[in-house]
């Protein structure tokens, strides 16, 4: 039971984003099929153009999937809250079944349902039927937002998150449609009549986005200093400068149409949209880690305040030595055992005056700034190293991959001191702690992953997809650690944490998409020499605000 | 909850991807804003009236209260039906003096679940 509660969070948030995702994919891939997909024979000249039949087609079989995955999802998530539900509170299936998020839930597989079974049918009919269904999929989606919970201005609040969730859709559901539609092409002129008529619909999408979206800042996030002293507003900001990195690519889109060098850009334009449906997704797992933070405007107590970050982020000198075992507190390992067995560890809730977490002792303080800052200095050397490796002046530095063994190593030690090889508690006990699980686990995929990459620098790997693996990795942990955000109340402590963790996420995963783009941007794109010095810059920089970590 | 000091160490390892999702957090989101009996106050016995305010509308017929006496057993009390739509109520009669902690639990109408433990006690007349 108390195992089950502890993963509630997890799941929640995991069902939520894919969830969110997938009704982007439905809703975007029905709007992309009515206003940019329609009739794309009638204005091109170009023989070589696919026929509005195959491009439909295509369409319609990656909305029904979609469809179908969002049903799956749904279902998951209501199982899943249901579950606990029962478990928790003592209810039946039917005490559980009236409840919001259920009927929220039914509403959303039914539509969906719909779409997959109307996607099915001839692609030569009108598809404007889809559009009934697509909006009661957003509206399932607004029936368990923060918007259906407030108590005041309800009403044009649900109306703002749904225009904002249906633009979202519009804009980044849309963009695998279009990449799908390019790439089934050869031809420069229908490539550039569909991104034209994307990109209207885009610029629409955008306008109408960032309206809802700044209405519903402002109710929810409600001053300048809640935007950065509480963890739902810096999860905003972080959306916000997403959006930022997301409207440049789409300016680099846009100019590659009207001006570009026929002979790349087709390549070019398939590059770029990869890498904004990938930041696209990060957005929406950004979203999906907000539906489970409360809002800003309710935690007017103990948000963080300017002065404790800029005293917090201040650079001081790294912490090179570390406090000996024997000043760690003893208890670590079985207070959190204890705390686990007993379920209390699932509680996590705010209660007025209450604390939240125990602070750490000096000494853990210092075992954690010891760890950051050697972490740092090491991915602060791999930054440098790959740097070198793409100047080609030090044929070495093509290994810079190895060092990435070093912070197995270091992890392994230093992660978990109350376990063994450095603590009391034997191997096999302490993996029964999911957290330490968790940590033996990363060791062996840094070591994967260090092997393959250093494989891809030094030309071992031949296969284009491989090289990939990479870029791909770093990219998708920065859009997670954007999903593992975790405090209730604004517990300052975690809060600060959790303002570090930001510039990690937002760099891994501009580091990772521009390493994409490296190695996916034909040569002649100029774009390329840039992301190519820019994705170690921001490995390094990843070092740098490690090493400046600090507790107080 | 793990140390700080622990879940601070997990941003370091930016570079193993998906199964980050496993340590992921998540807490609901409805929050308690002000509770009667407050934490660790003490009140007048026998009844006591218990009212709890969140910052969001409260699906009282899926929410409980359960009420953990000084000898640790444990009593469900009957929420109230008509509260306002962010507040959950009810009463707890014939306590004796003596220490005992309310658990709650409340599910907001978005489907997510936050529980608490609100500790007080019934001080002697």
């Amino acid at each position: 039971m108390a195992r089950l509660l502890q993963i509630f969070g997890f799941l929640s948030v995991l069902f939520r984003g894919a969830t969110l995702t997938f009704q982007s994919l439905t809703v975007g891939g029905i709007v992309f099929l009515l206003f940019v997909a329609r009739d794309s024979n009638k204005h091109s000249n170009d023989i070589s153009s696919p026929d509005s039949s195959a491009l439909r087609t295509s369409c319609l079989r990656w909305i029904r999937r979609s469809a179908l995955a969002l049903v799956a999802m749904q279902i998951a998530y209501v199982l899943a809250n249901s579950l606990i539900l029962m478990q928790s509170a003592d209810m039946t299936l039917a005490d559980v079944s009236g409840a919001n998020y259920v009927l929220a839930g039914f509403l959303g597989i039914a539509s969906a349902l719909t779409i997959a079974a109307l996607s099915n049918a001839d692609p030569s009919r009108s598809s404007a039927l889809l559009l009934l269904p697509a909006a009661a999929v957003i509206a399932s989606s607004v029936m368990t937002s923060h918007a259906m919970a407030r108590l005041d201005y309800r009403a044009p609040l649900v109306a703002f998150t749904a225009l904002h969730q249906a633009a979202t859709a519009t804009w980044l559901g849309g963009l695998p449609y279009l990449l799908i539609a390019i790439r089934s092409t050869q031809s420069t002129d229908f490539a550039r009549q569909l991104c034209a008529r994307f990109s209207k619909l885009a610029l629409v999408s955008v306008c109408v986005l960032a309206s809802a979206g700044f209405v519903l800042g402002f109710a929810y996030v409600g001053s300048f200093r809640a935007a950065y002293g509480t963890s739902y507003g810096a999860m905003v900001t972080t959306k916000l400068i997403l959006f930022g990195v997301l409207l440049l690519l789409g300016a680099l889109n846009y100019q590659l149409v009207r001006a570009g060098s026929s002979s790349s850009i087709l390549s070019s334009l398939k590059r770029f949209g990869e890498a904004e449906i990938g930041i696209g997704i990060t957005v929406i797992l950004t979203a999906a880690s907000l539906t489970s933070l409360p809002p800003a405007a309710d935690l007017t107590n103990d948000r963080v305040s300017a002065v404790e970050i800029f005293a917090r982020m201040a650079p001081r000198a790294p912490r090179l030595g570390s406090p000996t075992m024997q000043e760690l507190p003893e208890d670590i390992y079985a207070a959190e055992k204890k705390a686990f067995d007993s379920g209390s560890l699932a509680t996590e809730s705010f209660v007025p005056g209450q604390a939240g977490t125990r602070p750490n002792t000096p000494a853990e303080k210092a075992w954690s700034e010891y760890n950051h800052h050697w972490a740092g200095i090491i991915v602060l050397s791999v930054g440098l190293l790959a740097l070198l490796a793409q100047a080609g002046r030090v044929s070495w530095a093509r290994n810079w991959p190895l060092a990435f063994f070093g912070l197995a190593v270091f992890l392994f030690l230093r992660s978990d001191p109350e376990v063994w090889p450095l603590g009391p508690n034997g191997f096999w006990v302490t993996m029964a702690d999911p957290e330490v699980l968790m940590h033996r686990i990363f060791v062996v995929l840094v070591i994967a992953l260090a092997v393959f990459e250093w494989r891809v620098q030094t030309g071992r790997v031949a296969s284009a997809n491989i090289r990939l693996v990479f870029p791909l990795l770093v990219a998708v942990s920065g859009a997670l650690l954007l999903t593992h955000s975790h405090s209730l109340g604004n517990i300052k402590e975690e809060v600060l944490a959790e303002l570090s963790h930001i510039p990690l996420a937002i760099l891994a995963v501009a580091a990772g998409w521009s390493r994409w783009l490296e190695l996916r941007l034909p040569s002649e794109n100029q774009t390329r020499h840039l992301v190519a010095r820019l994705w170690p810059a921001c490995i390094m920089l990843i070092g740098v605000v490690l090493l400046n970590y600090h507790e107080m | 909850m793990y140390s700080v000091r622990r879940k601070c160490f997990t941003p370091i390892l930016f570079v193993t991807a998906a199964l980050l999702l496993l340590v992921a957090s998540a807490a609901a989101h409805a929050v308690l804003l002000e509770s009667s009996p407050s934490l660790n106050a003490a009140v007048a016995g026998p009844d006591v009236p218990i009212k709890l305010r969140f910052n969001v509308r409260i699906d009282a017929s899926r929410s409980r209260f359960t009420l953990v006496r000084p000898d640790g057993t444990t009593t469900p009390l009957e929420l109230a039906k008509d509260s306002p739509a962010d507040t959950l109520s009810a009463r707890a009669s014939g306590l004796a003096p003596g220490d005992y902690r309310l658990r709650w639990q409340a599910l907001a109408s978005d489907g997510h679940i936050t529980r608490g433990e609100i500790p007080f006690t019934v001080a002697r007349t």
